[in-house]
C-alpha cells in the first residue's frame, strides 16, 4: 500500500505556501506559486537568500518578480545568468514589498532535466543548482559555483585500494597533471598520485592505495580531502573533485562505499555534505 | 444524496487515508460527503481536504486519551481486529451515536472494525457499505470468524481487487451482500508524463520485508554489469534500510542501487525514470504500480496476490515476473532497458491504460453500486443480484467457516496453554 502522500499539498489551511519548480538542464529554474498566494493588485516577489553561517548577519540575497501566467499561476524565473555564490538559498515570498517575508515549502520540483547532467561538458566557471527540501520541510536551492570541477562518475572499492573515475569540466587535463589528496585539518600533509588520463582530454581515473593513509600508525582519525592538479606546476589551483552533476543534492547518505580494514584503520570514501569526494580513516 | 465515511484516523498517513479522501473529494462534485474520523491526534490533517468535504472527529486524543471510557477496552469493535488497542468503550459509544444519529443516506466504512460497528449499528434507513483494504486470505482466523458473522448485515463489501473479492464470494456466505471490486483510485498527475528516455529505474514503498527490495537490488545488478549507465532508484525508509545498504555494498552497486530516503509527493520522482519495478511479495492493491503508470512508467513486477497482475497486462504495459526469482525480474528489466523502442511504447500504454484509476471512473463505480444498493432497499429486493450455484456455495462458505472457527478455537487454547505455562 501506498504511504506517500499523493493528494494536493497542503496550501490553504497550512501556514505555509508550496511553491513548485522546474529546472532546466543550463541551470534555469521556475518558481510556481498557486494564484491564491498575492492578494489581486499587489506586487509580490521571491526572495532568495544565501544563507549565513551560525551567527552570522544576512548579507546576498536575489529577489525574483512574480508574474502572472495564463493558468493563473504566479511565476518567478531564476536565469542561468547571474550565478548563485555557493552556498543554501533558502526560499521567501514578500507579498509586498514591506510585508514581512514568508518561508515557503516545497510542492512539487521537477528536476528531470537534471538527471543526466554529468553527460553534459560544463564551460568554466561550473555553475550548478539544485532545489531541495531542507531538513525542517523547506523549499531551498542548494548552489555550487566553481572555476572548474572533477565530476566523479564512479568508485570501484577494494580491500585495500580505490579506483576513481571522473571527468574534468571547466578545464582540460594537461600533461602532468596531479590528483592530491590533503590531510584536513593537519600541517599541510599531502599525497600525490599520478592519473590516467583517457585521451579527450577531460576524462581521468586514478587509483589510491588506502595504505598510503593509513601511513604512520597514526590512531586519529583522519579525513583525505581530493582535488586534481590539472596541469603541472606550483601556481597550478587544486580543482576538488566531487560529484555535483545531478539532481541530489544531498548524497552522503545515498552514494555510500564500502569500508576496507587496511593497517588497524577502517578506510572508506565517501561524499562530504558539500558532495566532494574525501577518504575518511578511523 | 449525503455520504458519509468511517474512518480511523484522518489525520494520519497511509494509503486508506489517501483513497478515502481521493474518493471523497469526487464524491462531493455531486453528493453532501463527510468523512467521520475515529480519532484524531492533531490539529489539521496531512493531506489537504477540499473543503466541500466535512471532516468530523469523534475522539480527540489530544484531550481524551485519559477520559475514563478510553481506558476501559472496546466491546463492540471486534477482539481480533488489528488496531483494537486504539479503541475502546469510548470509541465503541461515539461510534454508536454517531451512527444512531447520522443524517447520511450511505455510510461507508474503511476497515474491518468500522465495517463490524456499520452492520450491528447502522440505523434501518441507511444503505450500510463496508470497505476492506486489506485481504480476507490474511486477516486472522478469529476476525475472519468475526466478519462472516456481521458482514451479512451490510449491503455492500468491496474489496480493492476481484481476486479478494471472489475470496470472499468463496469463502464466507453473505446472502443478499452484493461484494465487488471498487480499485483505489490515482488523482490525474500534474506534472507532464516520463518520456522513457531516462537511464532510471524506480521504485517506492516502505523498506519492509515484504517488498523484498533485496530481490530487486539483486536483480538490478545484472542490469548495472551491462549497462553501468542505468540507475536504480529505491525511494523510502523503514527497517530494511541497514540490510539493504549492507547488499548493495556486497554486490558492488553503490553507483548503480540508490536508498533515496522517502520522497512526497512521489510525482516528481517517478517522471525521472523510464522503468518501474515492483519486487514484492504480497500487494493487497499496488497503489505504486498505478502511480507509476499514470506518471508514463511501464512497471516490471511480481505476479504476487492480488493487486499487480489486475493492473499490469503483461508485455503490453509493464511486466509480470514469477514471484521470488531474481532472474526472471532481472531479464524483464534488462529486456526493458536494452529495448528503447518498446519501452516507451509500453509506458505510453501504461499511461492509457492506467486511466481506468482516475479518480472518474472510480467514482462512477461507486456511485452506481450505491445507487443500485438504495434501490434495492427501497424495494425490498437483497442488493446481490441473484446467481446459480447457491447452495454449491453455502457448502464451500461452510467449510472455510468451521476451518476459521477452529483455527480460532485452537489458537485461543494454545494461548490459554501458554499463559498457563508462565
Amino acid at each position: 500500500m501506498n504511504t506517500r502522500p499523493d493528494t494536493k499539498p497542503d496550501t490553504t489551511r497550512g501556514t505555509h505556501l508550496r511553491v513548485d519548480c522546474t529546472a532546466d538542464a543550463d541551470g534555469r529554474i521556475v518558481f510556481a506559486l498557486p494564484p491564491t498566494a498575492a492578494d489581486n493588485g499587489g506586487s509580490p516577489r521571491l526572495l532568495l537568500r544565501l544563507r549565513p553561517k551560525k551567527g552570522q548577519p544576512e548579507k546576498t540575497v536575489h529577489p525574483l518578480d512574480l508574474e502572472p501566467a495564463h493558468d493563473g499561476r504566479l511565476l518567478a524565473v531564476l536565469e542561468r545568468r547571474p550565478a548563485l555564490a555557493e552556498g543554501r538559498w533558502d526560499v521567501y515570498l514578500l507579498p509586498e514589498p514591506d510585508a514581512p517575508r514568508q518561508r515557503l515549502r516545497p510542492g512539487l520540483r521537477d528536476l528531470r532535466a537534471l538527471v543526466d547532467g554529468h553527460t553534459r561538458d560544463r564551460p568554466a566557471p561550473v555553475a550548478v543548482r539544485v532545489p531541495y527540501v531542507t531538513k525542517d520541510g523547506y523549499l531551498a536551492v542548494r548552489a555550487w559555483l566553481r572555476t572548474a570541477h572533477a565530476e566523479v562518475e564512479g568508485i570501484d572499492v577494494t580491500d585495500r585500494s580505490m579506483t576513481v573515475r571522473a571527468r574534468l569540466h571547466g578545464t582540460p587535463l594537461a600533461e602532468g597533471a596531479a590528483v592530491r589528496l590533503r590531510l584536513r585539518g593537519g600541517d599541510g600533509t599531502v599525497r600525490m598520485v599520478e592519473p590516467r588520463g583517457e585521451g579527450d582530454g577531460r576524462a581521468f581515473s586514478f587509483v589510491v592505495d588506502y595504505a598510503d593513509l593509513v601511513g604512520d600508525g597514526g590512531t586519529r582519525d583522519r579525513v583525505w580531502d581530493l582535488s586534481v592538479q590539472a596541469s603541472p606546476g606550483a601556481g597550478a589551483t587544486p580543482i576538488r573533485i566531487g560529484r555535483l552533476l545531478d539532481d541530489v543534492a544531498d548524497r552522503k547518505e545515498v552514494f555510500v562505499y564500502p569500508a576496507a580494514v587496511v593497517g588497524g584503520g577502517v578506510v572508506r570514501p565517501y561524499f562530504t555534505v558539500d558532495n566532494d569526494l574525501s577518504v575518511e580513516v578511523k | 444524496m449525503k455520504i458519509s465515511f468511517l474512518l480511523h484516523n484522518a489525520y494520519g498517513i497511509g494509503g486508506t487515508i489517501t483513497t478515502t479522501f481521493n474518493l471523497a473529494q469526487a464524491l462531493a462534485e455531486r453528493h453532501e460527503v463527510e468523512i467521520v474520523s475515529v480519532l484524531r491526534h492533531r490539529e489539521h490533517p496531512n493531506f489537504a481536504l477540499d473543503p466541500r468535504v466535512s471532516l468530523r472527529p469523534l475522539v480527540d486524543l489530544r484531550h481524551e486519551k485519559e477520559h475514563p471510557l478510553h481506558l476501559r477496552a472496546a466491546k463492540v469493535f471486534p477482539v481480533a481486529e488489528y488496531r483494537y488497542r486504539q479503541y475502546s468503550e469510548l470509541t465503541d459509544r461515539r461510534i454508536g451515536e454517531c451512527l444512531a444519529a447520522t443524517d447520511a443516506d450511505v455510510v461507508i466504512g474503511t476497515r474491518p472494525g468500522l465495517n463490524v460497528h456499520l452492520a450491528l449499528q447502522g440505523p434501518e434507513h441507511v444503505v450500510r457499505v463496508g470497505q476492506e483494504h486489506l485481504t480476507l486470505d490474511n486477516h486472522p482466523p478469529r476476525l475472519r470468524t468475526t466478519l462472516r458473522r456481521a458482514y451479512r448485515r451490510l449491503d455492500v463489501l468491496t474489496t480493492v481487487t476481484e481476486a479478494d473479492a471472489a475470496a470472499y464470494r468463496r469463502k464466507m456466505r453473505l446472502p443478499g451482500v452484493r461484494v465487488e471490486a471498487l480499485p483505489n483510485s490515482v488523482p490525474d498527475p500534474v506534472l507532464p508524463a516520463a518520456d522513457g528516455t531516462a537511464k532510471v529505474v524506480v521504485a517506492a514503498g516502505r523498506l519492509v520485508p515484504v517488498k523484498r527490495y533485496d530481490l530487486l537490488i539483486e536483480a538490478f545488478a545484472p542490469v548495472a554489469a551491462a549497462h553501468p549507465d542505468w540507475q536504480l532508484r529505491i525511494y523510502g525508509k523503514g527497517e530494511e534500510q541497514t540490510r539493504l545498504r549492507q547488499l548493495i555494498q556486497r554486490l558492488g552497486l553503490s553507483d548503480h542501487a540508490l536508498l533515496m530516503g522517502a520522497a512526497a509527493p512521489m510525482e516528481a520522482e517517478w517522471v525521472k525514470g523510464s522503468i518501474a519495478a515492483c519486487a514484492s511479495n504480497f500487494e493487497p492493491f499496488g497503489m505504486t504500480i498505478v502511480e507509476a503508470m499514470r506518471c508514463g512508467l511501464p512497471v516490471v513486477s511480481t505476479d504476487c496476490p492480488y493487486g499487480p497482475g489486475e493492473i499490469i497486462e503483461d508485455g503490453v504495459d509493464g511486466r509480470l515476473v514469477p514471484v521470488g526469482d531474481p532472474g526472471a525480474l532481472g531479464a524483464a528489466l534488462l529486456d526493458l532497458v536494452r529495448d528503447d523502442e518498446r519501452r516507451r511504447r509500453m509506458g505510453r500504454t501504461a499511461m492509457a491504460n492506467a486511466r481506468r484509476f482516475a479518480p472518474v471512473p472510480v467514482v462512477e463505480q461507486a456511485e452506481r453500486l450505491i445507487d443500485e444498493a438504495r434501490s434495492a432497499r427501497g424495494t425490498g429486493r437483497p442488493v446481490a443480484p441473484p446467481e446459480g450455484g447457491r447452495i454449491q456455495r453455502a457448502l464451500v462458505s461452510q467449510g472455510f467457516a468451521a476451518r476459521d472457527a477452529a483455527y480460532a478455537a485452537a489458537s485461543g487454547a494454545l494461548r490459554t496453554v501458554r499463559r498457563g505455562r508462565r
